[in-house]
């Protein structure tokens, strides 16, 4: 066996038993002490205790499952969003991406709210999908007219704020009584997760996830760029038209139940490249999706459990692990430039 | 134009307008046609249409005797390969995973190399010559190195027709004389046929079967080498003083 073989199975195994263990530990620790036993006995179904069962089936569970597929999807989002502009600092947050999501999501909270209609997962989902396309759209126009990277960037940090902008302000201004969770929700959280949040979360995720590994041999030869894409015999613009649009769903999902999460998406995609030593995408689409899924679990494990009672918001907490791997990666980008 | 490998028929390219029109060409099996004229005259804008990733706005480009607008991409793929003068920077790739992009047409759906695609490889990697540092890090290695690489990835794709943009510009004296070395052996062994474009026009005048001249937007002046490396064309091609010309490049 070659040893690059070698390598993607150990980092395979280590990245599978990193997930079931941090899953494990996120539903085993908590601010209400139940010990492990009961906990595998409640998980087994054979306890009875009716307080404990209810915060592990309606509050950790849940609650550890949304971070797991939520940051595995974030993942992916920046993994395909680096892809398609050729870009390694680009991601659903820095992009714009998220906040364009969580501004429309917002919206048709605070609309429905004030119609006392009650929103389901489907339409948030959509809205949030139409907010990420709307940011995408913008990014997109302004790419055509800078070339340098660390202008799109900027360009994409900007959309963000004024999105947030008008988010706030919209927030500000709605009847509070009606969204209580909407502040919250807007600073990126994973709590207050249902098991019929769950089950929509893994459907659109696991749905997206196919799509985009069946895609992983053209991404591969686009990764050369798109004239030796072209020669190849590969559809560009189809291909093109499938990242954008897998990218904001899989942000879209997420920013529609959690909010926008900073960092995952732009930080993890390097993390997995660095340990898999790979930039084939049938390999890193699923280790990015594994890897974002260990770094966002650990993430709000950190959130809830480091000043307990007090929750920090997720972003907090990924912002601390994941921007120092931008910096990293922006100064090694930099040497490499002077090389040339 | 029977025999012919690939031909273009009253093309007409351009980006948004037609910038030259009118241009015929026949290139055979085994033959080397090159594109010479100032920068920015038109020779990669040729290219690329011929190649079909510029849409053209007129006229034909055949590839045997079918039209390359009848050919699938992924047909065409299997017969015609290219190298740009666009750099890439592919991260953490080595220079195989370079040269096995080129198998693409051939692997199913997921990508995943046969035996048959492995000898391909091979053999783009003895014919080009550049079994030692195969394994290193394809961002790694000097200029020169790199388009041998794209030309092994080329290669191995198996084609009929072969395209190059300026393929030698930016190598050494050393390099150049390898690379087109080698391209000789292509369409000598395998009967490749070769269109490129380059500006050393020493060059250009010994390995041509047939030179296009581009200038200003329009095909100047084709013919054999013999027919166009004198020192009138040349000076007129480029706008040189004949005087200056003699003094700098005799």
């Amino acid at each position: 066996m070659s040893k690059r073989k070698i390598r993607f199975i150990t980092a395979f195994s280590v990245l599978a038993i990193l997930t079931i263990a941090v899953l494990m530990m996120n539903v085993f620790i908590g601010s209400a002490s139940i010990s492990v036993s009961e906990a595998v006995n409640i998980l087994m179904s054979k306890s009875s205790d009716e307080t404990a069962s209810s915060i592990l089936w309606k509050i950790r569970v849940p609650r550890a499952l949304s971070a797991m597929l939520l940051g595995g999807a974030l993942a992916l989002s920046g993994y395909l969003l680096q892809t398609f502009f050729h870009n390694p600092i680009a991601g659903p947050f820095v992009l714009g991406v998220s906040s364009g999501a969580k501004l429309t999501v917002a919206l048709v909270m605070i609309f429905a709210a004030s119609r006392l209609l009650v929103i389901n997962s489907a339409v948030m989902i959509l809205s949030a999908f139409v907010g990420s396309l709307l940011s995408l759209g913008f990014v997109l126009i302004i790419s055509q007219k800078v070339r340098q990277m660390s202008m799109l960037v900027v360009c994409g940090v900007m959309i963000g704020y004024i999105c947030s902008a008008v988010t706030e302000f919209a927030v500000t201004f709605a009847d509070d009584s009606d969204i209580v969770n909407l502040h919250n929700w807007s600073m990126g959280t994973f709590s207050g997760m249902t098991m019929d949040n769950v089950r929509v979360i893994a459907v659109v995720t696991t749905a997206a996830f196919v799509f985009t590994f069946l895609l992983s041999k053209p991404i591969g030869a686009y990764q050369l760029g798109e004239g030796y894409a072209g020669n190849l015999g590969v559809n560009v613009k189809l291909v093109r038209a499938a990242l954008i649009l897998l990218s904001g769903l899989f942000s879209a999902c997420v920013t529609a139940f959690a909010g926008p999460v900073s960092f995952v998406g732009i930080a993890v995609p390097h993390i997995i490249k660095a340990f898999f030593k790979t930039s084939k995408p049938i390999v890193l689409i699923p280790a990015c999706f594994l890897g974002g899924s260990v770094f966002c679990m650990l993430c709000d494990m950190i959130a809830r459990t480091a000043f307990a009672p007090t929750e920090l918001s997720i972003s907090t907490v990924t912002a601390v692990f994941g921007a120092p791997v931008v910096i990293i990666v922006m100064l090694r980008g930099k040497r490499e430039s002077f090389d040339e | 134009m029977n025999n012919s490998v690939i031909s273009a028929d009253k093309l007409s390219v351009g980006y948004k307008k037609p910038l030259i029109s009118d241009i015929c060409f026949n290139v055979r099996s085994g033959e080397i046609m090159t594109l010479i004229g100032p920068n920015g005259s038109g020779k990669s804008t040729i290219l690329k249409t011929v190649a079909g990733y510029l849409k053209k706005h007129g006229g034909a480009v055949f590839i045997g005797n079918t039209d390359s607008d009848n050919i699938a991409n992924k047909e065409k793929a299997k017969v015609m390969s290219v190298l740009l003068t666009q750099r890439i920077h592919p991260e953490l790739m080595t220079c195989r995973d370079v040269i096995e992009t080129g198998r693409y047409p051939y692997t199913g759906h997921f990508g995943m190399l046969s035996s048959t695609d492995k000898k391909a490889v091979e053999n783009a990697v003895e014919t080009v010559g550049i079994k030692d540092f195969i394994d290193s890090d394809f961002s790694s290695i000097s200029d020169g190195q790199r388009q041998r690489v794209l030309l092994a990835r080329a290669i191995c794709q198996e084609p009929e027709i072969l395209i190059l943009d300026e393929p030698t510009s930016y190598l050494d004296i050393h390099h150049k004389i390898m690379f087109l070395e080698i391209l000789k052996k292509l369409t000598k062994r395998k009967g490749i046929a070769v269109i490129l474009s380059m500006h050393e026009l020493d060059f250009a005048e010994k390995i041509s079967d047939y030179t296009v001249c581009v200038k200003n937007g329009e095909i100047a002046k084709t013919g054999k080498p013999s027919e166009i490396f004198n020192d009138k064309t040349i000076c007129e091609l480029f706008d040189i003083p004949i005087d200056m010309y003699k003094l700098y490049c005799k």
